[in-house]
């Protein structure tokens, strides 16, 4: 049962995309692993690869996209090697997601009850009728929706109402892993913190792992117990949240960190990142980031810095942390 | 919904009122009338024609003779043609729209349902030359010019393999010692094939609230159970040979015309369903691990369903209207090519009859289209 500690274990994995003009590596040799009840979250800018590392783990990836190699443990199971058919079955009940555009993820045609029921039919049958259609009123407290809306249609809910529906269709099956992609970026900011309340809470309740996906540092902090910084399809550090606010030691995650204002801490001059991220289909030699990195010398420019371990499970890919030479 | 109701039926006898006018004074806006063709002999004295145009009103000012009609079209009395004097209009209309109605509306029906079945499966497969050839075939055929479709598909089949008559409703031969006129059997015929379809509908509604793998079996035997009664109760019906006689008349414009409209259907419903297959909730519910076929049929091609439903029900009016030229081409004795013949000779009361029929279907046919929108789109609700 040694294994079922971590309820996924991500292991050099590698994804990319076939392009007319050539592969596009969006994840390359990613490494992370989530305890049962844990919470992630990536970070990173736009096209770093953060969504991509999220719909490998469901393996549901664009017809030009290809997984090369890693392993993805799902309680101990290795889904990359398995089918299409067999995949399905771990596919909300073992992993479930809330989508970037969560605000669509519902079918117009159907109510909301009944999205959410056919997931638990294909996933949990020998539940009956009865007993899924109060778990789904249970499931719309916990969210915080009034249960008597579950039959309506997904165009009678507000922004907000549909995605905390969403969040209650990716826990309709009791899954062991929640993925949320930006699930609150189309929402405005006071709809965002409720939510984000909301999300923190029931993951306390339902007792799951989650791994946020945001490009906003600060609804990271919020729900995530460690952080993963993605730097051009490559992890580039990852540690408790509060190492990644206090002690980063990767450069590009200072650099991050410094280009946001604080509000109740001491006041800085914001930092600004020059340079923008790496054309992926032609990358940087050595490490990607070298250069827009200030501490960049002629190792970093030939070889790439292995991701280890620096200081009890705070993981960087650097090869001066810290800044140091 | 009652309130609804009225209000539209309201607007509908609004716009049939303007639909009629504007024909009406369009046609007697033409320069002639059908006492000139009736006299066009230089013998028949002028005061003879004279006499004529005041015995069938034509001496009237238009605008007295239009609320004359429109009086006696409230009454049901849509008056009696001029070149079959005296013919009521509506005898006419009762023998020929039945042929029509079953020839179009069969070969919508079937189309729409191949062409959404066949689209739904292009734009799943999306990228095969499968797709390619029959996307090429779908434009081809939607593109077509249906008089010269017509004319090859009779090639073809009539001429060349001679499998079925090139064309009229009926072989006269067969029918002279026939005890019955046609249009009874042909209404026995109608009226049988469509409580067949009617069984089989509902079989087909039944069988998917069974457990998937009884599925195929109960929808399979939904289809043949219907089928293989209404060909027994032909057979041994008296009238089987008449009745086979008609329908062989009616496969080849069936067939011609569900070629012709099908591709339309299908080119909108490979389109729909592309964009549909684009949306997030296509990606939710595979992320749901819901199985392929659930997706594209329960997900995909349910949404893509919306805009081929207003496509079906826009072409049925538009099917009756332009039913002209393929009732011509294969001298089908429908409404269309009664129109023509009465227009040609400006009969104005059978062109009045069969042009207010078709307005009148077309109102009915788009509230048809209003009430199904508000069933398959939730989103959309009257008021």
């Amino acid at each position: 049962m040694e294994k079922s500690e971590n309820v996924l274990e991500v292991e050099n994995l590698t994804m990319h995309y076939t392009t007319r003009k050539g592969p596009v590596y969006a994840v390359d040799n990613v490494h992370f692993s989530l305890a049962r009840g844990g919470s992630l979250g990536l970070v990173g800018e736009s096209g770093c690869g953060k969504t991509s590392v999220a719909i490998s783990l469901l393996k549901l990836l664009p017809e030009n996209a290809e997984i090369l190699g890693g392993a993805i443990r799902l309680n101990g199971t290795d889904v990359v090697p398995i089918t299409e058919t067999e995949m399905r079955k771990f596919r909300w009940k073992n992993i479930s997601m809330v989508f970037q555009a969560a605000m669509n993820s519902l079918n117009p045609v159907y109510t909301v009850e009944d999205q959410i029921l056919e997931a638990m039919h294909q996933h949990i049958p020998h539940m009956s009728e009865a007993d899924m259609k109060s778990r789904i009123e249970g499931l719309f407290e916990l969210v915080g929706l009034d249960p008597s809306f579950k039959d309506q249609y997904p165009h009678q809910y507000s922004g907000g109402m549909r995605q905390r529906a969403v969040i209650a269709m990716a826990l309709s099956c009791d899954p062991d892993l929640i993925i949320a992609d930006e699930p609150t970026t189309a929402l405005d900011v006071i709809v965002q913190d409720a939510l984000l309340k909301q999300i923190k809470l029931v993951q306390e309740k339902v007792d799951m792992a989650m791994i946020y996906i945001s490009h906003d540092i600060a609804v990271i902090a919020e729900v995530s117990e460690r952080v993963g910084v993605m730097y051009a399809g490559k992890m580039a550090e990852l540690a408790s949240t509060e190492a990644i606010f206090h002690r980063p030691i990767h450069p590009y995650t200072m650099g991050l960190m410094s280009s946001f204002p604080s509000i109740a801490g001491e006041k800085k001059e914001l930092v600004m990142l020059p340079g923008e991220p790496p054309d992926l289909l032609a990358p940087p030699p050595g490490c990607r980031f070298h250069p827009r990195c200030p501490y960049a010398t002629e190792i970093c420019q030939e070889e790439e810095p292995e991701f280890k371990d620096h200081d009890s499970g705070h993981f960087a890919a650097c090869w001066h942390p810290g800044g140091e030479s | 919904m009652w309130r609804f109701l009225g209000q539209r039926f309201l607007q509908m006898v609004i716009t049939l009122f303007l639909f009629q006018a504007a024909t009406y004074f369009l046609i007697d806006a033409q320069p002639g009338d059908i006492a000139d063709l009736l006299t066009l002999d230089p013998n028949i004295p002028p005061n003879e024609r004279e006499r004529l145009r005041a015995e069938l009103g034509l001496d009237r000012p238009p605008v007295e003779r239009f609320f004359k009609y429109i009086g006696n079209f409230y009454r049901g009395d849509l008056g009696v043609s001029f070149q079959e004097y005296p013919k009521p209009v509506i005898d006419i209309i009762e023998e020929r729209l039945p042929r029509t109605l079953v020839l179009f509306l069969s070969a919508n029906l079937v189309s729409f349902w191949v062409g959404f079945v066949s689209g739904k499966i292009l734009a799943w497969r999306r990228g095969g030359w499968i797709e390619y050839t029959s996307t090429i075939a779908g434009v081809t055929l939607y593109t077509v010019f249906l008089p010269w479709f017509g004319l090859m598909m009779i090639w073809l089949f009539a001429v060349t393999l001679d499998l079925f008559p090139a064309g009229k409703f009926l072989s006269p031969i067969n029918w002279l010692t026939a005890p019955v006129n046609a249009n009874y059997i042909f209404i026995r015929m109608t009226i049988s094939a469509f409580i067949a379809l009617l069984i089989a509908f509902i079989g087909t509604l039944l069988s998917n609230r069974l457990e998937p793998r009884h599925r195929l079996g109960a929808r399979l035997v939904s289809f043949i159970v219907p089928l293989a009664g209404l060909v027994y109760y032909w057979q041994t019906s008296e009238f089987g040979a008449l009745a086979w006689d008609i329908t062989s008349h009616l496969i080849l414009p069936i067939l011609t015309l569900t070629l012709y409209a099908y591709a339309g259907t299908m080119l909108i419903t490979r389109t729909s369903m592309l964009e549909t297959l684009r949306e997030d909730f296509i990606f939710t519910a595979r992320a749901k691990g819901l199985p392929e076929k659930v997706v594209r049929d329960k997900h995909a091609a349910r949404t893509a369903l919306l805009p081929v439903w207003t496509g079906l029900i826009f072409s049925l009016p538009a099917a009756l209207g332009g039913g002209i030229i393929t009732e011509t081409i294969f001298s089908w004795p429908g409404i269309g090519l009664a129109y023509l013949q009465a227009a040609v000779v400006e009969d104005i009361p059978v062109v009045m009859g069969i042009l207010t029929i078709i307005g009148i279907l077309t109102l009915i046919s788009h509230l048809i289209a209003d009430i199904g929108y508000a069933f398959l789109d939730p989103r959309i609700r009257y008021h």
